[in-house]
């Protein structure tokens, strides 16, 4: 094997597995025949484009959306856990997202943007993953892991009342319904914690499967069967 | 339909072609404008194959490795046909202007506004 060769083997890994089984040979053919004679590498138009081919093959984009879609979900687990842990901080609770009593701006902010992020991505990452799998069985698990997804959303802490809800003013926050709660560590954030792990697993797992590639694989068997008589 | 689409498909008129085959006679098309890299042209293949407009024809063995020949399909020719029909359509918009300004451009000038 030359360098050549062996350099085009590795790009060619920007493929799955799947769609190399079908196709790596022919295109490194390609490749081979497409460079100057004496190269030892790739030329980078080539490189390019096969890093290219390879995420689109692999659909990059509801890989990204879905990954950051459970690294979020795990991430506001993991928050209202620690937040349950400040016990017996008094909590903040009203239309606002809950605090602990000394919680730096700067975490705060982070908690609520992360809230948002994930409530937006919510939607794309339910289609994009539709539209990826359609045509496979495999819309069926995404759509069932999407749900446990929601599922997982909501925050199992107990919050113990010590008094009535008043409405409550700060400067940086404006006013909310707010009442000081006591919160009990609520260890039941860290299963959901580990099920959204899981649930990335899952994702992943679904994603890595094989998309149609419907006309190829027949045409494939077909041209092959023509060609023995 | 995209310029290295529209090439693709052309190289294929005068029959099956293989991949760097593909990519040579697309090149030679297009005057060297239209240079397809490997990846492009797999990526290509795949939805043009999905689509019906190219099909798999052939499928032999060349130096251990597979060489797949791609032929165009009856709607990839009609496609092709009805792409280069629009775009003749829209070169004829300018090139007939022009020729009529070369030839009747004088006498225009001449004529009372």
């Amino acid at each position: 094997m030359t360098p050549l060769e062996r350099r085009c083997q590795l790009l060619l890994r920007a493929y799955p597995a799947w769609y190399r089984r079908e196709r790596a040979g022919e295109m490194l053919g390609t490749l081979l025949e497409a460079s100057a004679p004496g190269r030892r590498w790739p030329s980078l138009r080539d490189a390019r484009s096969l890093v290219i081919g390879g995420l689109r093959v692999r659909g990059a984009l509801v890989w990204c959306l879905s990954m950051l879609w459970v690294a979020v979900g795990a991430a506001g687990a993991g928050y209202v856990f620690i937040l349950s842990a400040h016990v017996p901080d008094a909590v903040y609770i009203g239309i606002a997202l809950p605090s602990w009593v000394g919680e730096s701006d700067a975490t705060y902010v982070a908690g609520q943007l992360g809230a948002m992020a994930w409530l937006l991505l919510t939607i794309p990452v339910l289609v994009a993953g539709l539209v990826r799998l359609r045509q496979t069985p495999w819309i069926f698990w995404w759509a069932l892991a999407w749900v446990a997804g929601l599922a997982l959303a909501f925050p199992v802490a107990d919050w113990q009342p010590s008094a009535p809800a008043v409405w409550a003013c700060s400067g940086n926050q404006g006013c909310a319904l707010a009442g000081y709660r006591y919160a009990v560590v609520s260890w039941g954030e860290l299963a959901v914690f580990a099920g959204w792990l899981a649930l990335g697993a899952a994702m992943v797992v679904i994603l890595a499967r094989p998309v149609r590639h419907r006309n190829l694989s027949d045409a494939t068997s077909r041209a092959r069967g023509e060609a023995s008589p | 339909m995209r310029e290295p689409t529209y090439f693709v498909l052309a190289s294929l008129l005068d029959g099956p072609l293989h991949g760097y085959a593909i990519i040579q006679r697309t090149t030679e098309l297009s005057g060297g404008r239209v240079r397809l890299a490997t990846g492009t042209l797999y990526t290509a293949l795949d939805r043009l194959t999905a689509e019906g407009n190219v099909e798999l024809v052939r499928e032999e063995i060349v130096n251990g490795r597979a060489r797949r020949s791609y032929g165009l399909t009856s709607s990839g020719a009609d496609a092709l046909r009805t792409e280069a029909a629009r775009m003749a359509e829209a070169a004829r918009l300018v090139t007939d202007r022009a020729r009529r300004v070369k030839a009747g451009g004088t006498a225009r000038k001449a004529s009372p506004a």
